[in-house]
């Protein structure tokens, strides 16, 4: 894992220290709310419904197990015992007091964590593949380019006011896991036709009020050049991006009015003057980042597989958790395991202090000191032996958390909504909760196999569902919560936007519309290896909007 | 019909203004504003504005229900007693988090 340098511990240091010194300023009425609110957003401090919420920035979704106990420990002792993963692989946590919050800090850049530039019209934090560095299919590992980049984004000076804020997420494997495509910047990894990695560069994908799947700007860019030509579509949106209203201000509307060939061509024309100079990225330094990321000194390991069939027959719960949340690794006899933040009935993506600690002790005894944060709010051991799977099981089962559900109904992604956001519209957890409730049975979900419901409660899509295969969209008309429900949308290479059949739900209303949509499908399928999405895509809309609203 | 609400600036808990000028915890203790008190809530925002000790400062509609103060916005109803799911006792004022405009 990168370790800080000087720099950025004694940056991270100081700007705790200053933070305290607002704080205080703030506590003694020498600083009013107007000049104190920016401070306190750029240091990732929200006011929320009920209280403040700290948000906290898990770079590119690495931490290690003495990061994740510090995360165990504000729970703990500034919170309510629990803190909540989110789809941009960060944490929050929704109940801490204003004059708690430098000491939080304290604790944070201990271990080398801070909430900077997690707020506010800047580069937010860079996220990839959970799999990152294990995942069987990857071209490359994308971290040591995500650290680069975390480096460069970091209080540049340049870009800390943007017209809006700006999210890159990265893929180092042809299976998009980081939904690329829906952010700001996506960067693929591909090979040129001299066998040589770099990044085809998307850009001006988002979601939000106006969802846009990004458009290819580059089909290669060399690692060398990379920073170089990301400067270049910065400078190109900071120039040209709209000021003059917050709903047309990200870089996906400027993209969308001016043209995507506009747009390069003023990007190339920035990258004219910019390539080959200060950020041009050497190879050397390129390797020293990379030796951070150095693949754990692998055990030869006996066993290479896991017979599924058999576990499933002996421990049903212990088979189905194997089918479900592991994920193939690069080195022979060893796994990646997806830790289910979605247990029935629960707040996807919260997990307690308790099992904090134990998901740290889980990674420091069996994964090489290494967890991960995904997009879809779980947490993963990206380097696990398979001769451990039992032992690993056995613990996550003893705290809640061996939940065998990873890409099934019920692993859903789901947002704060009205329960604690200042913005929503509707309530989004009830639903989730009451959605795993529905289809908690393992054989149900079995039979359904792989289906990715998303919920946001209000357009802001914070929960991603214009991309679930079944998004859920909460809104308010007069007075009640409503649901509007989208089929068909994508967050892999195969990017789609769901589509919206017909009129919204009440909340009651929605396990049995959703439970149409899924009997649909299943009537209609090829076979049971045809899951939902390719279903849909074959059969259209039609058959759908029958189920949720009959053939009228 | 109005009330005032905010979150108190120490422990961002929600606090609404009562009959005597302090800023309370409890909705149904909340002053409930007439049309023709229009005055007398914008003075009551500008002072508190001033204070800095209560932020997010918000007007909020409501209705009595068999004398109870019932607000028009399911928000609102959230933000008295707290989240629903998973629910959670709303966030209560520090010690010396009570203050009066
Ligand atoms: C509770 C406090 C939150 C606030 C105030 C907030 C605010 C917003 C706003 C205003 C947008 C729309 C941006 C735009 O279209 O320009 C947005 C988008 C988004 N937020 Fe949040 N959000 C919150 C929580 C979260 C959480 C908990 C997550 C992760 C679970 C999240 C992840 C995202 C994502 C993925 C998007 C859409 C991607 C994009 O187009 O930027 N946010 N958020
Ligand atoms: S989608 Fe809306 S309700 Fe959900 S967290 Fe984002 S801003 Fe809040």
């Amino acid at each position: 894992m990168y370790r800080y340098d000087e720099f950025d511990a004694a940056f991270v240091k100081e700007r705790t220290a200053q933070f305290s010194d607002q704080v205080a300023r703030r506590l003694s009425g020498e600083l009013n709310e107007d000049q104190f609110r920016p401070l306190r957003l750029m240091n990732g401090l929200y006011l929320q419904l009920h209280a403040y919420m700290l948000r906290i920035a898990v770079p590119y979704g690495t931490m290690n197990s003495r990061q994740m106990r510090t995360l165990a420990h504000i729970a703990r002792t500034y919170d309510r015992g629990y803190g909540h993963f989110t789809t941009r692989q960060n944490i929050q946590f929704n109940w801490p007091k204003l004059r708690d919050i430098p000491k939080i800090l304290e604790d944070l850049a201990a271990v080398e964590m801070h909430a900077i530039q997690t707020s506010g019209n800047c580069i937010r934090n860079i996220t990839t593949d959970q799999f990152a560095g294990a995942a069987a299919d990857e071209i490359i590992d994308p971290r040591p380019v995500a650290e680069i980049l975390r480096q460069w984004s970091s209080l540049h000076p340049e870009f800390s006011y943007l017209p809006r804020k700006f999210k890159i997420a990265m893929s180092g494997s042809t299976a998009d896991r980081a939904a690329i495509r829906f952010h700001d910047i996506g960067l693929q990894a591909t090979t040129n036709g001299l066998g040589e990695i770099g990044w085809q560069v998307w850009v001006g994908g988002g979601l939000g009020r106006t969802p846009m799947i990004a458009k290819m700007i580059s089909g290669f860019v060399p690692h060398e050049h990379l920073l170089a030509y990301l400067e270049s579509i910065l400078r190109v949106y900071n120039r040209y991006g709209r000021r003059d209203n917050k709903y047309k201000a990200r870089i996906k509307i400027l993209v969308h009015e001016t043209g995507i060939e506009t747009i390069r061509e003023q990007v190339e024309e920035e990258f004219a003057h910019v390539k080959g100079g200060v950020l041009t990225l050497p190879q050397e330094e390129l390797d020293r980042i990379t030796r951070y990321f150095a693949e754990p000194d692998y055990e030869l390991v006996n066993q290479t597989s896991v017979d599924v069939a058999r576990e499933k027959i002996l421990n049903p719960p212990y088979g189905r958790w194997l089918e479900r949340n592991l994920n193939a690794h690069r080195q022979a006899g060893y796994v990646s395991i997806t830790i289910s933040l979605k247990p029935v009935g629960g707040a996807p993506g919260d997990a307690t202090d308790k099992q904090m600690d134990v998901i740290a002790d889980l990674a420091e005894r069996y994964s090489h000191d290494e967890l991960r944060v995904s997009h879809e709010q779980n947490i993963v051991l990206p380097y696990v032996k398979i001769t451990d799977l039992p032992s690993v099981y056995a613990t996550l089962v003893e705290h809640g958390l061996a939940e065998g559900n990873a890409g099934q109904i019920t692993d859903i992604i789901c947002c704060p909504g009205l329960d604690f956001c200042a913005l929503a519209n509707a309530r989004s957890i009830p639903l989730a909760q009451e959605l795993t409730r529905k289809f908690a049975a393992p054989e149900r979900q079995a039979e359904i196999g792989d289906l990715k419901i998303k919920i946001s409660g209000c357009i802001n899509a914070c929960g991603h569902h214009h991309v679930g295969h079944i998004g859920i969209l909460g809104v308010e008309k007069k007075g009640t919560e409503l649901y509007q429900i989208t089929v068909g949308g994508d967050a892999t290479e195969n990017a789609a936007i769901g589509d919206i059949l017909g009129h919204g739900f009440v909340a009651e209303d929605v396990p049995n519309a959703i439970e149409r949509l899924v009997d649909a499908y299943i009537a209609r399928r090829e076979s049971p290896s045809e899951p939902f999405i390719a279903a849909f895509r074959r059969l259209g809309k039609q058959p759908f909007k029958e189920a949720l609203y009959g053939d009228a | 019909m109005e009330i005032l609400t905010g979150n108190e600036l120490m422990s961002g808990a929600t606090v609404y203004l009562d009959r005597s000028g302090k800023w309370v915890e409890e909705l149904q203790q909340a002053r409930v504003f007439l049309k023709e008190e229009s005055e007398a809530k914008d003075a009551a925002l500008a002072v508190t504005k001033k204070g800095g000790r209560v932020i997010s400062l918000e007007v909020e509609t409501v209705t009595l229900r068999d004398g109870a103060i019932y607000p028009d916005r399911i928000r609102e109803r959230i933000r008295a007693e707290g989240p629903t799911a998973p629910r959670f006792d709303r966030q209560h004022l520090d010690e010396d988090g009570h203050v009066s405009i």
